[in-house]
């Protein structure tokens, strides 16, 4: 019995070991290559053989690779759809979890079934509305970054309405019928009651709904044409495309700046993250 | 009841003032851009917006209407960036909507016509001189065969008679009562309105500039048959019919097209080409079998691996903490970024992989081994989120099954396979069916991976060996090629059956429709 521990544990910890392994392998190789001053995938090696900051250096100082600009669109057009997208995905799911009016199970059982749709299966569709849309109001048309936030606002809002009903729902019945009974209107009970007591939920739906958008490609790829107004993801890809070879030293350095603030606010938020996981959205 | 205890809340003035200020500003804001769509004579778009305004007014402004109050902005937004894309889409799909058809008819009739002007039969020609008649840059034309003298003024010729004008020693018309000749120099600075000179003769004829001091009599070679539908171009002699694909084609032979041709409505032929058209059904059945047992296996090995290790963990183990921060890495970095470095590592000359490997192949050029890149790389990104929730269901099992069944004599591995596992799969199964869903549709791990490659397009292949159904719509609809956006429309209509249905399977399954209360 207790040899049969021992072998299972051993089996463990070397499954364990293997996938740690495959896990940190792109990571450490990205680490090595962003130190590496050669700065091409050409002289990329296993072990690390130089040390230099000039990659990073690039990545602040090229004219050609306007990388802190991507990372901020992504982050401010991320940041943007997360907390619009709460706000009023909250006050739907507020109506949907508490007040009673005509239609209110459908209404529901059609939001369910809309919010499967990514928004970018429509992707011929919404290219052909907002290029008419930019003839006439070129800041939320195509190429704007209004127009691709509005796109991303009508989708994740669907998704984080479904998410808050589910926590709404799981709040007793009897603390706004308390509240009610003390003269507060709907909206009183909303902002007063409500936000407070899902705070954390609606912190995390918003992380989530940050990292989404953040991952973001396909709607950021059509929109977005002009160098300066490109997201980090299309940004990166544009020129990682087109000279791998040259460029994945200063790559591989904008991966690590952009990644770990991610990571971070990730590792920081794991325990209510994989809740929410558990619970429905889903990601890879 | 409820009414007295409202009138008896004293008002509170601030939030007033401030609901009002909000409130005109938003008004303001969305009337001002309703009023830019009308006189842009976008009547839909203006439309939209007036209706948003309007019920915004009326939900906001009135004292009921509560639920209406919180849903109005989510139900806008879902209504005209979700909804309409969606419904514009099926409309699309029932178009001929590609390069070379992606204006209406009547825009392709007028640059048919266009292109449609030529001399008239005899080559009639004319000596012009050019001037101002009425304020106007007119011409005073004269027939070089017949000499008979013409006023073009106003976008029309009028014949004039020979005692009307002062002619030079040639014989050529040079003044007219009223008309004031102007010199070439002031001439060539006006060549931009004088090219588009057009003098009306009636029949369809007219005459136009072709130098500063000649002008040429054209003809429009062809005439639409407005009872039969047909076209006519008289100077080849070949008659056009519609062929209700947006195009018209000689009616001896419909393989020769006019160009160009216009957006038709014809609301099956997309559809069927993908399934009978050859050049079309090819690729696209090859994308859809890919596209389904990508989904399949990605979702299996990503499921295995992370259930192993959920298992592996499940007993208390030393470092346990330790491993499991490493193994969610792969999660929390952006995963678009984690595709283009694995897409750097596994590059054929310089990659970490066939360093690691001391190997040197050919990752993407074959369609087998990138199909292999692409269930591994998803297997790094996806392991970490079912390693989670299966270690999370594994905990919430209830532990009275696990004790039941030792008692009866099971070993651990029985209970694992015989009663854990059917469990898990059981609860398992609504995310195992959304990942499923989301992995059908994982642009970013086909497109910046491998780039739906490989791809020999000079054997004319329209789609790689990697491409899924939305990598494959995207470059349909924006391809460098030909863009053929109602063919990219109908694949997506295609993709809304089968995302939707297959959410639909998983809500029926769960109950989740019905439970909604």
């Amino acid at each position: 019995m207790k040899r049969t521990n021992i072998r299972s544990a051993a089996w463990r910890h070397i499954y364990a070991w293997a996938l740690i392994l495959f896990s940190i392998f792109p990571i450490y190789v990205v680490i090595i290559s962003s130190f590496d001053p050669a700065g091409g995938l050409a002289s990329s090696t296993l072990l690390p053989q130089r040390f230099s900051w000039v990659n990073y250096e690039t990545l602040f100082t090229s004219p050609t690779i306007p990388f802190m600009t991507w990372i901020w669109n992504s982050s401010y057009l991320a940041a943007l759809n997360a907390i619009l997208s709460i706000v009023v995905g909250a006050f739907s799911a507020f109506a949907f979890s508490r007040l009673r009016f005509k239609g209110r199970k459908t209404g529901l059982q059609t939001l369910l079934l809309i919010q499967v749709f990514p928004a970018f299966l429509a992707l011929a569709a919404i290219y052909v509305m907002m290029e008419r849309i930019y003839t006439i109001f070129p800041a939320i048309g195509l190429g704007s970054h209004g127009g691709l936030l509005l796109i991303y606002l009508g989708g994740s809002m669907g998704v984080n309405a479904w998410l808050l009903k589910g926590f709404i729902d799981s709040i007793p019945m009897e603390l706004d019928e308390a509240a009610k009974i003390d003269g507060a209107t709907p909206f009183q009970i909303f902002w007063q009651i409500f936000v407070p007591l899902s705070a954390p939920v609606l912190a995390v739906t918003a992380l989530l709904s940050f990292i989404g958008t953040f991952n973001e490609f396909v709607l950021a790829s059509l929109f977005l044409q002009d160098v300066n107004l490109r997201t980090v993801a299309v940004g990166l890809q544009s020129f990682v495309g087109a000279q791998f070879g040259a460029n994945w030293g200063p790559f591989a350095a904008g991966s690590i700046l952009a990644s770990v603030p991610l990571v971070a606010l990730f590792l920081f938020a794991q325990r209510y993250i994989i809740g929410g996981l558990v619970s429905g959205s889903v990601k890879g | 009841m409820a009414k007295l205890k409202q009138d008896s809340k004293p008002v509170r003035l601030g939030p007033l003032v401030a609901k009002i200020i909000i409130m005109s500003l938003f008004a303001a804001g969305l009337g001002y851009m309703m009023f830019v769509a009308f006189l842009a004579g976008e009547n839909l778009i203006g439309g939209v917006l007036a209706l948003v305004l309007i019920a915004s007014f009326v939900v906001y402004s009135s004292n009921g209407l509560v639920p209406l109050k919180f849903l109005l902005p989510g139900i806008v937004l879902l209504a005209i960036f979700v909804v309409t894309p969606i419904l514009y889409t099926v409309l699309m799909s029932g178009f001929v909507y590609k390069t070379g058809n992606e204006i209406s008819r009547e825009e392709a009739l007028t640059q048919i016509y266009e292109t449609g002007y030529v001399p008239d039969e005899s080559f009639t020609a004319f000596y012009m001189t050019l001037g101002r008649y009425e304020g106007e840059v007119s011409a005073l034309l004269t027939d070089q065969m017949t000499m008979t003298p013409y006023l073009g003024a106003n976008g029309v010729a009028t014949e004039l008679g020979p005692d009307q004008v002062q002619l030079d020693e040639y014989g050529t018309a040079v003044g007219f009562e009223g008309f004031e000749p102007i010199g070439f120099d002031e001439a060539a600075t006006l060549e931009a309105d004088i090219i588009d000179l057009r003098f009306d003769m009636g029949e369809g004829k007219f005459i136009r500039p072709e130098s500063l001091d000649a002008a040429l009599l054209m003809i429009q070679a062809f005439t639409l048959d407005g009872s039969s539908g047909e076209l006519y171009d008289s100077v080849n002699d070949i008659t056009y019919v519609d062929n209700g694909e947006g195009n018209f084609v000689n009616k001896a032979n419909p393989e020769e097209k006019l160009f160009p041709g216009w957006r038709a409505f014809s609301p099956l032929e997309n559809y069927v080409g993908l399934l009978t058209d050859p050049v079309i059904r090819g690729p696209f059945v090859n994308v859809f079998i890919w596209t389904f047992s990508f989904a399949l296996i990605t979702v299996a090995t990503m499921f295995a691996a992370g259930l192993a290790l959920a298992i592996a963990m499940d007993k208390p183990l030393r470092f346990k903490r330790f491993y499991k921060s490493i193994l969610i890495l792969p999660y929390a970095i952006p995963s678009f970024m984690s595709i283009l470095i694995w897409n750097g590592m596994f590059n054929r000359d310089f990659g970490a992989v066939n360093q690691l490997l001391g190997q040197q192949i050919d990752w993407y050029n074959d369609a087998t081994l990138a199909k292999l890149v692409i269930i591994i790389v998803n297997l790094w990104l996806g392991f970490p989120y079912f390693y989670l929730i299966c270690s999370g269901a594994l905990q919430a099992l209830p532990g009275e099954l696990e004790e039941a069944a030792s008692i009866d004599g099971a070993s651990p591995a029985q209970i694992m396979a015989r009663i854990k596992l059917p469990l898990l799969l059981q609860i398992l199964s609504p995310l195992l069916i959304a990942s499923f869903a989301f992995n059908f549709n994982n642009f970013n791990i086909v497109y910046l991976l491998t780039n739906g490659g490989p791809i020999n397009v000079l054997a004319g292949e329209t789609a790689g060996a990697t491409d899924i159904l939305i990598t494959y719509a995207y470059k349909t609809a924006f391809g460098s090629a030909e863009q053929n956006l109602g063919l990219a429309s109908a694949i997506s209509v295609i993709m809304f059956f089968i995302v939707g249905g297959l959410s639909l399977w998983s809500l029926r399954r769960s109950k989740v429709l019905e439970s909604v209360i």
